[in-house]
């Protein structure tokens, strides 16, 4: 029996982690103990944004990353997280399935075996304020963490501050910042109605984890065993889907019942917002290429 | 559990470095290669380098070498000593007199900083002198800075704090507020063993200060000024929004600089010794750290603290046996690794076990911080330890029995959280309920 | 063949010091970066990648004094059995310092192939700076051969001339008494 450890950088309750500990389990039994895969949650063995360099490199074997955090290293992975491209569970599926043969193809000339991915909930807006339009947003400290939210701050005429994921709580107690994006869950699970007072379901994207292996490592595995991983991921990412959908309703009501103001936007902000998404897919084909180029027309046609 | 051999192993490889030795650092990144070699089919050069890297680049850990050198700056201004001749017309009367500084010292900078290395090396730089030329007993010096400057985990700002909310996916702000009474009651448990020892100990004999009138005391007290200017504009600066937890250190560097300006102590060369000093301090401390997060990484690769923690949950046992079995079981993992290390190593098993048993997570929050606290002072691996013995140059096992009777109070209050939960409960509560309200 | 001996020795304290001096110029730019962060925050300005450089920063900060730091008996150990070992410490400095090479070397070794890998692969940051990672890492390998030399250099010395070359800074704060 082979011992697979495997780095994950959300915390063991986190659905994410919860769905691959099962893929884990469904490895194990599914071949009788050849390939023993242990789950590391909560980035205790490697951080976050370590875990694709150690699987890359063989540190080891296989482990779980949001893709779209490696949108610096090649832009079609950020394919998931162009704002306002694909706003609803289907949508993001389909631009999914538009883009995965291309970035599994990515993902193999970095030694990356991929095996599956899972959606997080939609991405919406944390104010302490309302906001009904673009042009309230003006000024305000919005917290932008990559190249493309600083992007979408300027765009809207907020101004990026940046803060490190620990720190987001204190940041906003006092005011260091004053909305971000991301999804009805973050906050959920790190409590924000404490410092938030309103959510808006812009569902401006929906980034994916993805699970990966060695690419050497799966090159010496049995047949066999490599049925019996595919037909796992297979599993995990339609539970993982079902289980992101359920988390997210269970999430807003959650922010709702503690306080917080969980809002669709008004339609004058939603047009803005569309407009700024055509802007910012533009902007993102330009630095795609011809690839990124015929996702997103394979998408637009479904 | 056939988790004999490994442990076995890992203990003596590090005694055989570290006791023959061989510097702190090399000597934990030397045990962490044997464990990776012996138990893990993983390349261990590899694995060390990414998580070596991880931890020597970031962000959060840029406020530790800014408090080292704010620490360095201050000691050659005149202002420790303007604050202990402030001081001491207050203290002195008090049963263990200034040595309560370093104590109410470590209590007020825990409040600035959220690490208990920049609490130390910060408040220690200022006060070790002082005391030392009064004659005060250099154990008791030792011992109580040692234990006083693990406050910086509990008063907020607090990593550690920080580190076990977004694992286990709670509130900091409330993990925060939960921090706030029990650091001041733990404080005064300190402060109140200093005044005990001082009345039994013979040999606590410092120099008397001057008798003073009360209107020579206030006037005095102007020397306190500038130090409370400082620690107010710091602390200010991350309550009002200006700066983040992390960039109250850049205020602080700033702030002692304007400081040994106006008193006409900065001359180019003090300010390029305080720098060199707090640049070997910090790569001091950096490669301990570098060490720990290797050794770390390979615990994590043996699942060790892992196994040992289910092997707890197996036991079925009360909430109050499972509180026993986890201070006994971190006290132990705590003298072998750093303290967040420990806290990340373990809560995906340890939380479900607290969770089940009914036992408040922020509350526990709390107790895992004064278990971790204790790692930063028990032998071979404690981190305060190792500062001090940076700034003292005495042997480690000196500082560790002078610290020990810390350690015991801390396991006092332990059994004082248990027995009075509301100390870290109370607060958190009132907060969330006038916010609903 | 002495005036050798001396121009390497020269050399050598040269290049540890030089590493003392850049590692202190990168906690200044740790403050800089850290300060000109806040100022553009409140001025309504941005400074995007600043959290990533000061990372950088750190760790340049931190690897490259680690010779230095040496020199000048800044690393602590446990020296409880040295001391008790008076005149015959000799044997055991041996083993500390032929320890601490070779786990220097194997630091080395490995940052070296560390940053050539960050390379090949086009590794880059994940922050908004998107900085190639070898160029940041290059001050790990740097900093951990300058420890891995120093290291040797003692060790050498001590086989040779019977002592190493570590004096710490007694000045400071030692020993009140
Ligand atoms: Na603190
Ligand atoms: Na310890």
């Amino acid at each position: 029996a082979e011992k697979w450890d495997m780095p994950m950088a959300y915390p063991a309750t986190n659905f994410h982690s919860e769905n691959a500990a099962t893929f884990a389990a469904c490895v194990t039994a599914g071949t009788g103990g050849e390939i023993e895969i242990v789950t590391h949650p909560g980035g205790s063995l490697f951080g976050g944004a370590d875990i694709k360099r150690a699987v890359q490199t063989g540190q080891v074997p296989i482990g779980e990353r949001l893709l779209s955090a490696h949108a610096n290293e090649n832009p079609l992975f950020g394919i998931d997280s162009i704002p306002f491209l694909a706003t609803s569970f289907d949508d993001a599926v389909k631009l999914w399935t538009a883009a995965e043969p291309a970035i599994a193809e990515a993902l193999d000339e970095q030694n990356l075996v991929l095996l599956y991915t899972v959606p997080w909930p939609p991405q919406g807006f944390y104010f302490n304020m309302e906001v009904n339009s673009v042009a309230a947003m003006k000024g305000v400290k919005f917290r932008a963490y990559n190249a493309a939210t600083a992007k979408l701050a300027e765009l809207t005429g907020m101004l990026p501050v940046q803060i490190e994921a620990a720190e987001i709580s204190q940041a906003f107690a006092t005011g260091v910042a004053q909305a971000m994006i991301s999804s009805g869950a973050t906050g959920y699970d790190s409590k924000l109605w404490e410092n938030v007072s309103h959510f808006y379901e812009v569902d401006a994207w929906l980034p994916r984890n993805a699970v990966f292996v060695n690419k050497d490592t799966w090159a010496g595995l049995s047949d066999a065993a490599k049925t019996t991983l595919t037909d796992c991921a297979a599993t995990a990412a339609s539970d993982g889907l079902q289980k992101a959908k359920d988390y997210t309703q269970f999430t807003l009501d959650g922010l709702k019942s503690n306080g917080m103001q969980v809002l669709k936007p008004s339609e004058q902000l939603k047009s803005d917002l569309k407009a700024i998404g055509e802007t910012m897919t533009s902007e993102w084909l330009a630095s795609a290429g011809d690839k990124g180029k015929a996702i997103v027309d394979a998408y637009k046609s479904m | 559990m056939d988790a004999f051999g490994p442990v076995a192993i890992f203990l003596f490889t590090l005694f055989l470095l570290l006791g023959s030795g061989v510097w702190v650092g090399l000597a934990l990144l030397g045990v962490a290669f044997v464990g990776m070699e012996l138990f893990t089919s993983r390349p261990a050069g590899d694995a060390m380098i990414t998580t070596i890297w991880a931890a020597s680049s970031s962000w959060t850990l840029t406020a530790l070498p800014l408090f080292i050198w704010m620490g360095e700056i201050l000691y050659r201004t005149r202002l420790s000593e303007d604050m202990f001749r402030g001081l001491s017309p207050w203290m002195a009367r008090l049963p263990g007199g200034l040595l309560h500084t370093n104590i109410v010292g470590c209590t007020v900078f825990a409040a600035v900083s959220g690490s208990s290395a920049a609490t130390l090396s910060t408040v220690g730089r200022m006060s070790i002198p002082e005391l030392r030329r009064r004659n005060y007993p250099e154990r008791m010096v030792i011992g109580t800075l040692a234990g006083a400057a693990t406050l910086g985990l509990m008063i907020p700002p607090s990593l550690t704090l920080i580190v076990y909310g977004v694992t286990i996916n709670e509130s900091i702000t409330k993990l925060f507020m939960a921090g706030v009474v029990p650091g001041l009651v733990l404080a005064s448990l300190f402060m109140g063993y200093v005044a005990l020892y001082s009345k039994l100990s013979k040999a606590y004999r410092p120099d008397p200060e001057p008798a003073m009138s009360l209107a020579e005391r206030l006037r005095n007290s102007r020397f306190l000024l500038p130090v409370i200017a400082l620690i107010v504009v710091v602390i200010g600066s991350m309550y009002l929004g200006w700066a983040t937890a992390t960039e109250a250190a850049a205020i602080g560097v700033i702030g002692a600089l304007i400081l040994a300006a106006a008193q006409g102590s900065l001359t180019l060369k003090t300010f390029g010794e305080s720098l060199m000093g707090a640049t070997r301090t910090s790569a001091m401390i950096a490669l301990i750290l570098a060490g720990a997060a290797f050794l770390s990484l390979s615990m994590g690769f043996t699942g060790l603290p892992r196994a040992l923690a289910t092997w707890i949950g197996s036991l079925n046992l009360t909430a109050f046996e499972l509180l026993m079995a986890l201070l006994v079981f971190y006290i132990i993992i705590g003298c072998f690794l750093d303290g967040i290390s420990s806290v990340v190593l373990t809560m995906a098993v340890v939380e479900p076990m607290i969770r089940q048993a009914g036992i408040d997570v922020i509350w526990f929050g709390i107790f895992i911080v004064v278990v971790v606290e204790m790692a930063q002072i028990t032998p071979p691996i404690g981190f305060n330890l190792f500062v001090l013995q940076g700034m003292t140059r005495h042997e480690m096992n000196y500082i560790a029995r002078a610290a020990l009777p810390m350690f015991a109070i801390m396991v006092v209050m332990v059994f004082v959280l248990i027995l009075w939960p509301e100390l870290a409960t109370w607060l958190p509560e009132t907060m969330s309920r006038r916010g609903a309200g | 063949m002495k005036t050798l001996g001396r121009g390497l020795r020269r050399l050598l304290d040269g290049l540890y010091f030089a590493g003392g001096l850049i590692a202190a110029v990168c906690l200044v730019a740790i403050l800089a970066i850290i300060v000109a962060q806040m100022v553009t925050r409140w001025t309504g300005l941005t400074f995007p990648g600043a959290t990533s450089y000061a990372g950088y920063a750190m760790a340049a900060a931190s690897f490259f004094a680690f010779a230095h730091a040496l020199n000048r008996g800044a690393h602590i150990r446990v020296s409880v059995l040295l001391t008790a070992l008076g005149p015959k410490r000799r044997w055991l400095e041996l083993w500390c310092f032929a320890i601490g090479a070779a786990l220097s070397w194997f630091f080395a070794r490995y940052a070296i192939k560390a940053v050539y890998w960050s390379w090949k692969l086009k590794d880059v940051s994940q922050g908004q700076d998107a900085t190639p990672l070898w160029i940041p890492q290059l001050a790990m390998a740097a900093g951990t051969v300058l420890l891995a030399i120093a290291m040797t250099d003692h060790l050498v010395r001590i086989v040779f001339l019977g002592e190493h070359g570590i004096k710490a800074d007694t000045v400071d704060q030692s020993q009140g008494k």
